[in-house]
């Protein structure tokens, strides 16, 4: 048996690694593990960044190899959440909800195949969640700003605007004193939200354009993107001052420069905050030399599921039917919408995901982000831990490379969020996936970003976000490599 | 071999392949060797030069595939400069690369990339080289005075490997100076030292001119009339520049100007993965001819191929040459 510890903290380490040890060896001589299964195991004690995720305390892994097999050969183990004392008990009840799983006696109730959990249902939750965010604020009675560490989005802290607007401002003078300043300027904001960034911006850079008397201001044509048109309407009425200089434009951030083909090679600045961690993602182990994808598929517990069935008065059997209608057409899937609003709450609470490793030999037609190849990954791979689970970051990699190409030869990305810059790092933390209030949090695989921004012709760099203290964000800015 | 009127070309670089680029990264991390990739670069450059041959092109090149860059293949060659073999983490990254002392005069060996692509064609056969301006922008200076001062010595020292090439039959060499595009100030020295190169070489030169294509991607951006009227005064036959992608505004400067070399003018936008059609090509070539007549433009690509995937590289090819057919036909050439 191999046991990793993969992350730091020892203030609430439970299970220790000799509760483990000495649990494992009670399943053992109970036979509940048989010896040639415990050679192979591995346990892996881990911390998950966030609270509210989608893992039970304990969770056993069954390979693809081993479909109809007895034993669990992977464990994971989140150790913020399991109690002290209890881990044996957890571990067994684990263990025979596994053997269960197998043969679908679990008295779970699953509502999807087993698939990468970048497709899964988990992301239909997400994208509801900011499709009404309004009506779930309203039900939460708190707005999604304060779910946020510290209460409120770092995308609009003044002092950090007005450095970037400044930098910005240094950018234009010096194209205007090389003759090669374009009579229009074009910025662009991936996920404008309310606007509110967009218009401290604005104000910002009209007021210390004024201070220089430099008139770039004119020039500036900011498009605020965002993929719902009821965020851009209502950041609209945000930057009322300066509408003439803005256009809105309705932009899937996974594919920016499908939109915005006419601007390529023609943005000076491109910005977002807080979006690439909520962007479609899934999770690969490397292990042995070979990548496997982690597959997941969504479930609620049996316990969960009678109690939100008696609470909302749905009938057990319709629970499954009236999630998927409820991803549909949102809380209106019950007669009472405010019953609604309470079965979708409760059941993205309670909802979980079963994970299965699946060989990419087995798949060879599996979907790889752009710009990543399975080849480029091993390569990448070759300097990582020999034994690593981490996120493929999909969704941002691929709002990256579609980003790319919309910049100027003197353009920039700036990217406001929360990375792991070395894939070492996923041996001492696990960065989710998450529950952020009822959408989904996912630190981005900024490693990964930066061998396919090298790629593209871009070095990549992570600045810690240094205006709030233990802020957890970086910046990440593009240079052109040359 | 007599040229068509719009004789059509590529600017240098074909295609990379994806295997290609992994193998050539294999090689810097000494899991495959020499032989095998000198071997590896033969059969892709025959493959390059069917291509074009199959595209229809009146001249052809190496496709430039056994270099790794612009910079490094040339850099490597060149005595006194000295290269940390250590800097490449992926073969397409630049060396880092010094000067510490006088270059010296000593042979490039070039003329066998050359001998290798006469024997390999029967069409008019181009070889293009990267100029000394763009090569000392990548070179760390340690002893000249001035970046003048090298290029002048890099430039001394590639004459006599054209002249070496012009005795082994070439008859049309490029020269690519991108980096004029992203140093303007620097034009006034560099056309000075383009002379020194090509000071005594028997053959039509041609001086490529783009906004860089490093990554696939502009490297710059502006306008080409920081060009004039200074590039007047290179003792070159063709000037190579990019209208695809730019559009066509600078063409009014060869008007303007009346400059007397021939256009090579850029049809093919390489950094759209999308192939144009025969028609958009004909009406980019047609709006060329407004402003030069057609005896003294040649048709080419905005840049090298080299970042088009092949397929695509290969379509816009097709396309570059039907575009040049359909003009030919209406301005009443009939040596199709």
């Amino acid at each position: 048996m191999i046991l990793h510890l993969n992350h730091t903290r020892r203030e609430s380490a439970a299970p220790t690694a000799a509760d483990v040890v000495n649990a494992v060896l009670a399943l053992l001589a109970e036979k509940d593990i048989e010896p040639a299964q415990f050679a192979r195991l591995q346990i892996y004690l881990d911390w998950l960044q966030y609270k509210e995720n989608f893992r039970e305390p304990v969770t056993v892994t069954l390979p693809a190899e081993n479909r109809g097999g007895r034993f669990p050969s992977e464990i994971r183990v989140d150790s913020r959440r399991v109690e002290p004392g209890a881990f044996l008990g957890t571990l067994r009840k684990a263990i025979c909800s596994a053997k269960a799983a197998e043969r679908d006696s679990a008295g779970r109730i699953y509502l999807e195949e087993f698939h990468s959990f970048r497709e899964s249902i988990a992301w239909q939750f997400n994208r509801l969640y900011w499709q009404r965010l309004r009506e779930w604020e309203a039900a939460s009675g708190k707005p999604y700003e304060q779910a946020l560490p510290g209460g409120k989005s770092d995308g609009h802290n003044p002092e950090a605007i007005a450095d970037s607007v400044a930098e910005f401002w240094t950018l234009l003078k010096d194209l205007e004193a090389r003759n090669q300043l374009p009579p229009e300027v074009f910025l662009l904001e991936i996920g404008v939200g309310m606007g509110t960034r967009a218009r401290m911006w604005l104000d910002r850079f009209a007021q210390l354009d004024r201070e220089r008397g430099t008139n770039f201001y004119p020039r500036l044509r900011f498009l605020l993107g965002d993929y719902s048109l009821s965020t851009l309407e209502r950041s609209r009425s945000t930057v009322k001052e300066h509408l003439e200089l803005c256009s809105s434009i309705a932009l899937d951030a996974l594919d920016p420069i499908k939109t915005l083909s006419f601007l390529r090679h023609k943005i000076l600045y491109v910005h977002s905050t807080n979006t690439y961690d909520n962007l479609p993602d899934e999770e690969v182990v490397w292990r042995g030399n070979r990548i496997y994808w982690v597959w997941a598929r969504a479930y609620l517990t049996g316990g969960d599921a009678a109690r939100i069935a008696t609470l909302c008065g749905v009938q057990p059997a319709d629970l499954a039917r009236t999630i998927h209608r409820l991803l549909d057409v949102g809380p209106e899937c019950l007669p009472d919408r405010g019953k609604g609003m309470l079965f979708w709450m409760e059941v993205w609470k309670a909802l979980r995901t079963e994970e299965r490793l699946v060989d990419t030999l087995e798949m060879p037609d599996v979907p790889y982000p752009a710009g990543l190849s399975a080849t480029q990954l091993e390569d990448i791979l070759q300097d990582a831990p020999a034994e690593l689970r981490f996120h493929l970051s999909t969704g941002a990699l691929e709002s990256f490379r579609n980003t790319l190409p919309l910049l100027h030869p003197r353009g920039y990305l700036q990217v406001q969020d929360i990375f792991v810059t070395d894939l070492h790092e996923y041996t001492m933390g696990f960065y989710g996936p998450g529950k952020l209030d009822g959408s989904i949090v996912n630190w981005v695989n900024g490693a990964l970003l930066r061998e396919v921004a090298e790629r593209s012709g871009y070095n990549i760099h992570f600045v810690p976000f240094k205006y709030r203290p233990d802020s957890k964000t970086s910046i990440l800015y593009t240079t052109q490599r040359e | 071999m007599k040229l068509p009127l719009l004789p059509t070309t590529m600017v240098g670089s074909y295609s990379m392949p994806g295997w290609l680029e992994r193998l050539k990264t294999d090689y810097f991390a000494r899991r495959i060797s020499r032989n095998d990739l000198d071997d590896i670069h033969d059969t892709v450059v025959k493959a390059a030069i069917k291509d074009q041959e199959i595209a229809g092109l009146d001249i052809v090149t190496d496709g430039e595939l056994r270099r790794d860059n612009m910079i490094d293949y040339f850099l490597e060659r060149l005595p006194g400069v000295q290269i940390d073999r250590s800097s490449k983490k992926f073969y397409y990254d630049f060396y880092d690369s010094e000067v510490v002392g006088k270059i010296p005069m000593a042979s490039l060996g070039l003329v066998q990339d050359f001998k290798f692509l006469l024997e390999y064609t029967e069409r008019v056969p181009k070889i293009c080289i990267t100029g000394p301006h763009s090569l000392t922008k990548r070179i760390r200076n340690k002893y000249y005075p001035n970046e003048a001062a090298l290029a002048t010595d890099i430039a001394r020292v590639m004459n006599m490997e054209l002249k070496e090439l012009v005795k082994a039959g070439a008859r049309m060499i490029q020269i690519d100076e991108p980096y004029y595009s992203g140093f303007p100030e620097d034009l006034d020295w560099g056309v000075g030292v383009l002379n020194i190169l090509v000071d005594g070489v028997d053959a039509k030169i041609a001086v490529h001119i783009c906004y860089g294509n490093r990554y696939g991607k502009p490297s710059w951006e502006g306008s080409y009339r920081y060009l004039f009227p200074r590039i007047l005064d290179a003792k070159i036959q063709q000037l190579s520049l990019e209208f695809a992608r730019r559009g066509g505004e600078d063409l009014e400067l060869f008007r303007e100007f009346n400059v007397p070399f021939e256009l090579g003018a850029g049809v093919i936008d390489v950094k759209t993965h999308l192939a144009e059609t025969p028609d958009i090509v004909a009406q980019r070539i047609r709006k060329v001819l407004e402003f030069v007549p057609a005896d003294r433009v040649v048709i080419l690509p905005d840049c090298g191929l080299f970042h088009v995937p092949r397929d695509t590289a290969f379509a816009k090819l097709r396309a570059m040459v039907q575009g040049a057919h359909i003009v030919r036909k209406e301005i009443g050439d009939r040596s199709d």
